[in-house]
């Protein structure tokens, strides 16, 4: 609880939907999902970093570092299949 | 008729008379089978002494959506001459979690491995052709889409594997005509990308796209069936 007290207010999401459809912004938050981060923005946050690896023809998150340290890798292409369009979620600020 | 003893005189040439003959006549012992597509066991894989080891930078997800590794280092830093090999020759597998780990292992280091591929090209040719040479199903559709990917994944990567075409093409001419005949029925396989024949065409095309001029008359050289998907 301490932790979340300390966290300042503008990292705290006020609102968050379910897609229906696969976009850009669903792959996005799919793969910080993934990874077990809510997104990009509490990414830097717990990461305590600006960088993030992105892949240069399409801009999608190419590796992230998951909490243990542990990395993650993804392709080029689309990742996220039909059916985790819907669990995923977007949050919004 | 089975037992009744046919004079071959009386049997007419390309009918089922001259099958009853063949199928009677004792003394003519029956052609062995050649075994061209039986499956073949392998021996204990070093990619499982290794991963059983622990020498593999990688963790084990407990989690549904078990699809991807943890890399416990960057594949950046990984010494591709000792792990891509390692990691080619657990292809072989068919057990979890080894067949996982090798699969996903190579997908995730040809992805990412650009110009650190090239160069040990000459050293995948051996676990390659070991994994054709299994015939397993599993296999083999495992092995031919990371040979799919394998040329796509660095410049010059289809090139280097021209002089390699004698050792995996063989398995290749074996099972390429491998399809299933269901009329208009449908063929499930070829959603799931598990249709042996389809998947080998396909992987001849990229290699014909992608192995530059001299990669036609190689491939034709060793599966003369096998039609350009470039010059017609």
């Amino acid at each position: 609880m301490a932790a979340a007290v300390s966290m300042p207010s503008v990292s705290q999401p006020k609102s968050m939907k379910r897609p229906t459809h696969w976009s850009e912004e669903v792959e996005e938050a799919y793969r910080f999902q993934l990874a077990g981060y809510r997104d990009e923005i509490e990414y830097r946050e717990v990461q305590r970093t600006d960088h993030i690896d992105r892949w240069p023809h399409n801009g999608f998150v190419k590796k992230l570092v998951r909490r243990d340290g542990c990395f993650y890798y993804y392709n080029k292409t689309r990742e996220c299949p039909d059916k985790q369009i819907n669990k995923t979620k977007l949050y919004a600020y | 008729m089975p037992g009744r003893s046919v004079d071959l005189r009386q049997t007419v040439p390309f009918t089922h008379l001259v099958d009853i003959f063949e199928k009677n006549n004792l003394a003519k012992p029956e052609p062995p089978l050649s075994g061209a597509f039986k499956v073949r066991d392998t021996p204990m894989t070093s990619f499982r002494k290794f991963y059983e080891r622990g020498d593999f930078p990688i963790a084990l997800e407990h989690d549904t959506k078990g699809n991807k590794i943890a890399w416990k280092v960057e594949i950046e830093k990984l010494d591709y001459h000792h792990y891509l090999p390692l990691f080619f020759d657990g292809l072989c597998e068919t057990e979890h979690p080894y067949e996982f780990f090798a699969r996903q292992g190579v997908h995730d280091m040809l992805e990412h491995g650009g110009s650190k591929i090239l160069p040990v090209i000459p050293q995948l040719i051996i676990p390659i052709k070991n994994a054709l040479n299994t015939r397993k199903h599993k296999v083999l559709c495992t092995t031919l889409k990371v040979l799919q990917h394998l040329v796509v994944s660095a410049e010059m990567v289809g090139e280097a594997l021209v002089p390699y075409y004698r050792q995996i093409l063989p398995v290749m001419n074996i099972f390429k005509n491998k399809n299933l005949n269901s009329g208009d029925g449908i063929d499930y396989s070829q959603q799931k990308r598990e249709n042996v024949g389809d998947l080998i065409q396909e992987t001849l095309e990229a290699f014909e796209r992608y192995g530059g001029e001299d990669a036609f008359i190689n491939i034709k050289y060793m599966v003369p069936t096998y039609e350009s998907c470039m010059l017609n």
